[in-house]
């Protein structure tokens, strides 16, 4: 029988539902499951926030946020992992004391919404959307992220991506604190996890004595699964509005992928949306990049055309917009911009 | 400690709310703002709203009509709890349309609340050049699907945006029309 | 817009601070023109929207998904031992409710958190004029069309107990003063004319005490709910 829990969660609008991208998630977990595959099930769910939770029915959820933040298929397959690494040091705990780990099943969602509360974004009722995923005390997560490195060394994937994932992260935190003096950790991770550099470090170390027979990153693979759905998960990522952190994040995309016409895209419009002294000539500089390469998506065009007209080079502007228009005359703003177009912005 | 702060503002709510009823006829709003209103709205008054305010039909959880008065340059429309100076979205004079839709977008989808716009063109607002968009919410509390439609106009550097939403069932084209005639009537006062 | 993010938090809140607020008279929960069901009128009981919680020492709340389970058993079977008055019928909606039946449910949550702060809650709307005049609108004709009713009953219940250590909490802030929730039960109940959508009964439940886990006090908890059900 299907728990409650999990049963509202199939039917949340903010599931995303689309199949591939399901497939290759839970095709990630089962190739690190292994014989444990049939009792997992992982749902991606439409929150731009890092995390990932499993409940002790085998239900997972993946955010998109986190989804967004992974550099490849091994780095996903981390946190999954981690979190299949809760799920199977459950099953030697519940065996011995069955009623003590079931008390202990409710705590993470405390701690998990105080940090999202910190972070404004826990309206009562999301609490149904985080419902399900239960607490660890920190010796648990070591152990997890224990288990989680030696399944994804069984599993064929490069075992120093682990480390990445935390590096990556804390190096956003401090690019948001650098920027806006917010201390961060709005991650429900870091709230009730051991220290994100003292878990980065123990990986580092422990992936250095694991020598696997192959140890693949699934860059390629993992680019292609989530290349139809980033676009929106990136808009996402604007309209949070922490410059720091999506600046970063921006600018680590990038070094990973220098010919992404999007990728070049977004880090303009995150420039253009801090709009912080210098960042006109850095949207400018990005977009004009963006616009060099084959995936630009005529967006690139509209914003051009905005920062064109705001420093009164209409000839250009009227350019861009036309471009704009040219390819999408059906958009949702079309009637806007044609106006942009007679008369200025 | 969240819960206790979520219970001091329901205290504060209930000790400094408070509801009256504006219209028909001829109304203000914000002393800037002159409607003229065929039927009655409720206005909901607010310790903190600032430089909006907001009415609704049917209750806070169903439909809502707010105006932004007189937004200056550098100033939030709202401004936006447990945030740094450096997070919060500003107005600038000299944003364009989209830029403004932008702003109430990223406002909007505070606490995980997914916001889609659906249209943007020009339009005549405050008895002059302006624009109006529509949009999708999708929020994130309740999992209510609302549906949203606003007008916004820059005058003397100053933003002027009024905003509407209600559940797509029912309650968005239950008032869409009585909407659609405050903000014909709208217009600056002196 | 903060405004509404603020009062979507308080909402529930809100409630809190009305415990035991006094009973209200019995034409506040009909609509205008509505004294009763007819006679062997047909009631669909929608499924239920209940949510079960513990409360932490701090006053965090947390989904029980066990609980909530048993709270709806005893619900079911509270509702299905539930006489009615001239022969009114009502029937358990049959089957895993779909994304039409979702959509409903969510609204009438928000419409019964309306109703309960602005039509029996402090914030009234003087344009209402003290009438409970609030509506699913006529698209609930597609519930008449799939299951045949006259009438749909809507339910929407949050209850919350106490852990140890909230009530360690609550003994410690008392002896400095403080008045602390233990724990609270609020739920809200339509019934909804299914060719208009029109919300012709409400009726709500907050107050402090009441398990829903045990079979006798979801019985009790219910008849308080469906006190003065018009059917």
């Amino acid at each position: 029988m299907l728990d409650r829990e999990e049963a509202k969660l199939r039917r949340s609008l903010f599931l995303v539902q689309d199949k591939p991208l399901n497939d290759y998630v839970n095709r990630i977990a089962c190739r690190l499951a292994g014989d444990h595959c049939p009792d997992l099930r992982v749902y991606v769910v439409r929150t731009p926030y890092f995390n990932a939770s499993m409940a002790p029915n085998g239900m997972m959820q993946v955010w998109t946020g986190l989804l967004l933040r992974m550099s490849n298929e091994a780095q996903l397959a981390a946190v999954l992992g981690h979190e299949i690494g809760h799920y199977l040091a459950r099953h030697s705990l519940e065996r011995l004391r069955d009623a003590k780990s079931r008390s202990a099943f409710g705590q993470f969602l405390g701690i998990a919404l105080g940090a999202a509360g910190a972070g404004g974004a826990a309206p009562l009722a999301q609490l149904a959307l985080t419902a399900g995923m239960f607490a660890y005390e920190r010796e648990h997560e070591r152990e997890a992220d224990r288990i989680g490195l030696e399944l994804m060394a069984k599993a064929g994937y490069e075992p120093i991506e682990a480390s990445r994932v935390w590096a990556q992260l804390l190096q956003e935190i401090e690019a948001e604190q650098d920027w806006s003096g917010d201390a961060g950790s709005r991650s429900v991770l870091f709230a009730s996890h051991p220290p994100a550099e003292e878990r980065q470090q123990a990986l580092v170390e422990r992936a250095a004595q694991i020598a696997p027979a192959k140890a693949e990153t699934g860059k390629a693979a993992y680019r292609a699964a989530m290349a139809p759905h980033r676009w929106g998960w990136l808009e996402d990522e604007l309209k949070r509005r922490k410059s720091g952190e999506t600046l970063a994040l921006f600018q680590r995309l990038l070094q990973e992928a220098p010919q992404d016409g999007e990728l070049h895209y977004f880090l303009g419009e995150a420039y253009r949306l801090r709009a912080a002294e210098g960042d006109r000539q850095r949207a400018l500089d990005a977009y004009q990049a963006a616009a060099k390469q084959a995936n630009a998506p005529a967006e690139v065009h509209r914003s051009l055309g905005m920062l064109y007209q705001q420093q009164g080079e209409r000839a250009a502007a009227q350019e861009a917009f036309r471009r704009y228009l040219a390819a999408k005359p059906g958009a949702a703003d079309a009637e806007m911009i044609q106006l942009y177009l007679k008369e200025g912005v | 400690m969240k819960k206790l702060l979520v219970l001091g503002l329901s205290l504060l709510l209930t000790a400094c709310a408070s509801v009256s009823k504006v219209g028909p006829g001829e109304v203000s709003v914000k002393d800037q703002l002159s409607a003229r209103l065929d039927s009655a709205w409720n206005k909901v008054a607010l310790p903190n709203n600032g430089k909006s305010e907001f009415w609704t039909t049917d209750g806070v959880t169903l439909d809502s009509l707010v105006f932004y008065v007189g937004i200056a340059e550098g100033e939030p429309l709202a401004e936006q709890a447990g945030r740094q100076d450096k997070q919060q979205a500003r107005f600038r004079a000299n944003m364009p349309a989209h830029e403004v839709v932008e702003l109430y977008g990223s406002v909007i989808s505070e606490g995980g609340n997914s916001f889609k716009l659906d249209r943007l063109a020009p339009a005549v607002f405050l008895g002059g050049d302006g624009f109006r968009f529509e949009y999708t919410l999708l929020r994130k509390g309740d999992e209510v699907e609302l549906k949203g439609v606003a007008y916004g106009a820059v005058r003397n550097g100053k933003l002027y945006l009024m905003t509407f939403q209600a559940p797509r069932l029912h309650y968005f084209k239950k008032h869409l029309g009585r909407v659609e005639a405050v903000a014909a009537s709208l217009k600056l006062r002196g | 817009m903060q405004q509404q993010a603020l009062f979507m938090r308080a909402v529930f809140a809100l409630v809190l601070v009305f415990c035991g607020a006094a009973g209200a008279a019995a034409n506040e929960r009909l609509a205008q023109g509505f004294t009763a069901l007819p006679a062997g009128a047909r009631v669909i009981v929608m499924p239920m929207d209940v949510e079960l919680f513990s409360m932490s020492a701090g006053g965090v709340l947390e989904p029980q998904a066990e609980w909530t389970t048993l709270a709806l058993d005893n619900l079911r079977r509270a509702i299905r031992s539930r006489p009615t008055k001239n022969g009114a019928v009502l029937d358990t909606f049959q089957g895993e409710p779909d994304l039409m039946l979702d959509d409903f449910n969510r609204l009438h949550g928000a419409i019964g958190s309306a109703i309960n702060i602005h039509h029996l809650g402090p914030l009234k709307l003087p344009t209402k004029e003290g009438r409970l005049e609030w509506s699913l609108g006529p698209e609930v004709s597609l519930i008449k069309q799939k299951t045949g009713a006259d009438y749909a009953l809507f339910t929407f219940i949050r209850d919350s107990y106490a852990s140890n250590e909230r009530k360690a909490a609550i003994v410690i802030a008392a002896a400095f003063g403080v008045g602390l929730s233990a724990g609270v039960q609020v739920g809200y109940a339509s019934l909804v004319d299914l060719s208009t959508g029109d919300v012709v009964w409400f009726n709500r439940l907050i107050r402090g005490y009441g398990d829903l886990r045990e079979l006798d006090n979801a019985k009790e908890s219910l008849d308080a709910l469906l006190q003065s059900f018009p059917g």
